[in-house]
């Protein structure tokens, strides 16, 4: 009886935990920031975030985000601002959403026709077509059979 | 059978959209890239001259030919096409044509001094937190967008420009608003 109400006990405190692990948490500005600059692709630079680079370029865009995260604009909002001047382009990821999400797509695509073909070609190996003796070969066999039962007598 | 056919199929057809799209992308010219603002209105702005005689807003230039230079006095290929600009801005200068330098980060002072030593007789104006250029889609300097009559971009030159093709898209959006 006590371990039952230890364990019950226990699996309160558990599922307490994670309510309170999971509960929503409000995001604060920096870290909307940074959501949006990791996002945002640095324009004159190698494959760079904006948020990681360290180029005049980078830190003007930073600017603009974090003023727009001030003026209570959302994070679309001020995504869109630099979409509608650089185009999908400017985002690190392109969004599944527009064309640039066939670069999602495609390898997923891909790979789901390259399973299909391969697992086609080893059921056809694995279980070849039935090949038997054509019906004039079976009655040669048969006629040949009863020659030789015939003449062993 | 007629799966392994389709898939053969749809291979092949991958592969030609690969080849494609590649040839399409080395055919275009890395000095026109269109990104989100061309055939759009150009984004309006209201920006400090540089020499703090005012401002200039891009609704007062409305009905005109508008090119738009970003530059910068650190960016050796602004001074590269600096003289091409001159003689253009010259040619045009008493036109329908309106040359907007936009000073791009940099401070005033600095931007100024480029200037007065260039001989940039067209308006100059300074953007400071990069706002403008930003909006324009720009990616450094030199670069030249061309606005029509009708307030769109119609094009965008990535780079130092040179005179032909300067003098080209200006003579196509003066054609454009002279049959308007």
């Amino acid at each position: 009886m006590n371990g039952r109400v230890v364990m019950a006990i226990g699996l309160v405190a558990l599922a307490a935990a994670l309510l309170f692990a999971a509960r929503p948490r409000e995001v604060t500005a920096d870290e909307r920031i940074d959501q949006i600059t990791t996002e945002l692709r640095c324009p004159v630079c190698q494959g760079l975030s904006v948020k990681d680079s360290t180029s005049e370029t980078a830190r003007q865009m930073r600017d603009i985000v974090a003023q727009g995260v001030r003026e209570g604009k959302s994070n679309a909002e001020i995504e869109a601002e630099f979409r509608a001047a650089y185009g999908d382009w400017i985002f690190l990821s392109p969004p599944v959403s527009s064309w640039g999400g066939l670069v999602w797509l495609v390898p997923v695509a891909v790979l789901g026709a390259g399973v299909l073909f391969v697992s086609g070609r080893l059921r056809r190996v694995e279980a070849p077509e039935p090949v038997g003796p054509s019906a004039p070969q079976v009655a040669a066999l048969r006629e040949r059979v009863a020659r030789e039962e015939a003449a062993e007598g | 059978m007629m799966l392994a056919r389709i898939v053969r199929i749809a291979a092949v057809v991958a592969i030609l959209g690969l080849v494609v799209t590649l040839a399409l992308a080395f055919r275009r010219d890395p000095h026109d890239i269109r990104t989100g603002t061309i055939g759009k209105p150009a984004p309006a702005f209201a920006l400090d001259r540089l020499d703090g005689s005012g401002k200039v807003a891009l609704a007062d230039l409305s009905g005109k030919v508008v090119v738009m230079n970003f530059f910068a006095s650190w960016c050796l290929p602004c001074t590269q096409e600096n003289p091409v600009l001159v003689r253009v801005y010259e040619r045009y200068r008493a036109s329908d044509v309106v040359m907007v330098g936009v000073n791009y980060q940099e401070s005033r002072d600095n931007g100024l001094a480029y200037v007065q030593r260039m001989g940039m007789g067209w308006t100059t104006v300074a953007d400071d937190d990069g706002r403008v250029a930003f909006s324009y889609g720009v990616f450094g300097p030199p670069e030249t967008f061309f606005i029509g009559t009708d307030g769109i971009i119609a094009g965008r030159h990535i780079g130092p420009i040179d005179e032909e093709t300067l003098v080209t898209a200006i003579e196509k959006l003066r054609g454009q608003a002279a049959s308007r």
